[in-house]
């Protein structure tokens, strides 16, 4: 199997009003392709931290985190930045769609920065937003959404560019639990369709879904 | 990325912000076209009216300008042979200006009077009636505010007293005149009331000491001829006399409005100012606002650079906005305060001061567009610079 995400000993440690606070503390972790990962643990564990360098949103204090074999310490931001927009899918707690944008538009924005033409990603967003549900939704701005339907755009959004990796950070957690079910279905439903997941995640539910999970305390994996 | 569509939106988000803003600019826009129409154009019109009659050279006394004292030139017939001698020059227009009082039965009137040969003239057009003829010695034409004072019409007589004495209040020589013809006097101020009669008339009126002199030589050369080398064979032919062509005029004229380019480019670069400062503030707001929205954006794999183009383009698209608004704006109010300053005394009314040229027009409008996405790039820098990690977590849209 294909290691898609290859994090060794991880450590994050940040400036606080003086002191010095560390937020992970030797995290490794590998993901094959196709795994559906859920990461758990308390409020202040490290998770969402630990999906932050998994992303590339921001580099670890030491350690090396590897998408597809390429390190992303070791990539210039330009490099990093075309490297989240070609292999990396993020999900959001609170979806952060574009509200100026219609549905199929913040579906399009990677695709348009990826330089894909106008009809050919105008076909891959109707496409998508068939795929979540919401294919008479698309000319619909965020405001106009439900949470649920937000976050199902958010979905097709990451998907836009076939990513090597999508990661998911609370992706219920501003939802009710009806909708959250919904988004749920679609994750399993992603993961079944061969899908590479990283889910960091309060929602016990999700623990019983995915295929393996990972647990964390106090900025180490304890499980 | 759909940079243009975006920019657009996202300005219509806050539409009353975004309307205060735009108006802002506009403001400053328009100050700037007025300013930018200010500096070069009452130049380039007293160039083009003192050109519009095709006589290319002034003669007047030495150390003046054209009707710029009451000094006067000495042996007209002479000086106007001898001038006529150099091949290049086709034409000799003496204009003696002086002031006469005017009558018209009851109403009496102080009129600027030219005296002009009539078959060589470059100071008016006709508007109604006939003009005087080579021989006429008793007509007279009036400009239209002349007209309404004396309540004269073409066809009337009236009486022009010359050698006005200001402490005695009385008049020397009079001649009855018969009214010839409406006309236009280009030099004029608004309202002046002027009247043109023959030469020698204008010259018996002003007495023994106007005897053959004029104000002023209007002299037209040879279109083919080098106008520099003509100017400088008249001048070394002549040097009791001041031999000014239109350039050197403009140039004279260009000295004494120093103020006024002074104050345009002080005016114009406060506008300048203003737009950076509105521009650079309203996108500053919103890239505070978007923290969230550019994280995300930089989160997706939108590279800096683009995210600073998005920056940029809306700080243009305000420019260019608000600078097309501030175009109608600025030729509104140019129209208007042109009105106010023609019509102060002593200039002449078919001067304009707000000149509106392609060259000038085109520089200033890319100027503002420069300023507007100059005022971007600190904004554009610190939405390139975002902490993604920092940013979205601190987001909440």
């Amino acid at each position: 199997m294909t290691i898609v995400l290859d994090a060794r000993d991880l450590e994050r440690r940040h400036a606080l009003e003086g002191s010095e606070v560390t937020a992970l503390r030797g995290v490794s972790l590998q993901v094959e392709e196709g795994e559906y990962v859920a990461i758990v643990g308390p409020s202040g564990s490290g998770k969402s931290t630990l999906l932050t360098l998994l992303g590339g949103l921001d580099l670890p204090s030491s350690g090396s985190v590897a998408i597809l074999g390429a390190s992303l310490s070791a990539l210039p931001d330009r490099a990093l930045t075309r490297l989240r927009l070609e292999r990396i899918g993020f999900v959001f707690q609170r979806f952060h769609l574009l509200p100026v944008l219609t549905a199929r538009e913040n579906v399009e924005l990677p695709m348009a920065e990826m330089g894909v033409a106008p009809d050919a990603r105008r076909a891959r967003a109707a496409e998508l937003l068939a795929y979540v549900g919401l294919a008479d939704r698309s000319g619909h701005r965020p405001t106009q959404l439900s949470g649920g339907e937000m976050q199902r755009v958010a979905i097709a959004r990451a998907l836009a560019n076939r990513p090597a990796i999508l990661l998911a950070d609370e992706p219920t957690g501003e939802l009710d639990a009806a909708t959250g079910r919904e988004i749920l279905a679609l994750f399993r439903r992603l993961h079944a369709d061969g899908t590479t997941l990283v889910v960091v995640t309060h929602d016990e539910r999700v623990t019983s879904e995915a295929s393996r999970v990972v647990r964390m305390l106090d900025g180490r994996i304890v499980d | 990325m759909m940079t243009w569509r975006w920019a657009i939106r996202d300005l219509l988000r806050h539409p009353t912000r975004s309307a205060l803003s735009l108006l802002g600019v506009a403001v400053a826009a328009a100050l700037l076209l007025d300013m930018v129409m200010l500096s070069g154009g009452i130049e380039r019109s007293f160039g083009e009216l003192l050109r519009s009659r095709g006589y290319q050279l002034r003669i007047s006394p030495l150390g003046t300008l054209p009707f710029d004292t009451e000094a006067t030139l000495g042996d007209v017939t002479a000086l106007t042979v001898a001038l006529r001698r150099d091949p290049a020059v086709r034409e000799v227009a003496p204009v003696l200006g002086s002031t006469m009082q005017g009558a018209h039965g009851a109403i009496a009137a102080s009129l600027v009077t030219y005296g002009v040969t009539p078959t060589s003239q470059g100071i008016y057009t006709l508007e109604s009636g006939r003009d005087l003829t080579a021989t006429d010695t008793v007509g007279i034409l009036l400009s239209v505010p002349a007209a309404t004072r004396l309540g004269a019409a073409v066809g009337d007589t009236v009486s022009l007293r010359g050698r006005l004495d200001p402490q005695m209040a009385n008049a020397g020589a009079e001649r009855r005149v018969l009214v010839r013809g409406i006309v236009r006097f280009l030099y004029d101020a608004r309202e002046q009331p002027s009247v043109a009669v023959a030469l020698a008339a204008a010259q018996r009126l002003g007495g023994p000491d106007l005897t053959d002199r004029a104000s002023v030589l209007m002299v037209r050369i040879d279109e083919a001829s080098d106008l520099t080398a003509v100017t400088a064979r008249l001048r070394a032919a002549h040097a009791d006399v001041a031999v000014n062509s239109i350039d050197d005029l403009v140039a004279q004229f260009r000295l004494r409005l120093t103020y006024f380019r002074q104050l345009s480019l002080i005016l114009g670069s406060i506008s300048l100012v203003v737009t950076v400062l509105l521009v650079g503030t309203l996108l500053a707001i919103t890239v505070n606002e978007r923290s969230g929205e550019i994280a995300t954006l930089r989160a997706i794999g939108v590279a800096r650079m683009n995210i600073a183009r998005q920056v940029l383009v809306q700080g243009l698209l305000l420019s260019v906005l608000g600078g097309a608004a501030g175009m109608v704006l600025g030729l509104g109010t140019a129209r208007w305060l042109d009105a106010i300053l023609t019509s102060f005394p002593g200039l002449p009314a078919a001067i304009s001061f707000f000149v509106a040229e392609p060259a000038p027009l085109a520089i200033a409008a890319a100027t503002l567009l420069l300023t507007g996405v100059l005022a971007g790039l600190p904004s554009a820098w610190r939405a390139a610079s975002t902490p993604i990690a920092a940013a979205l977590r601190s987001d909440a849209p």
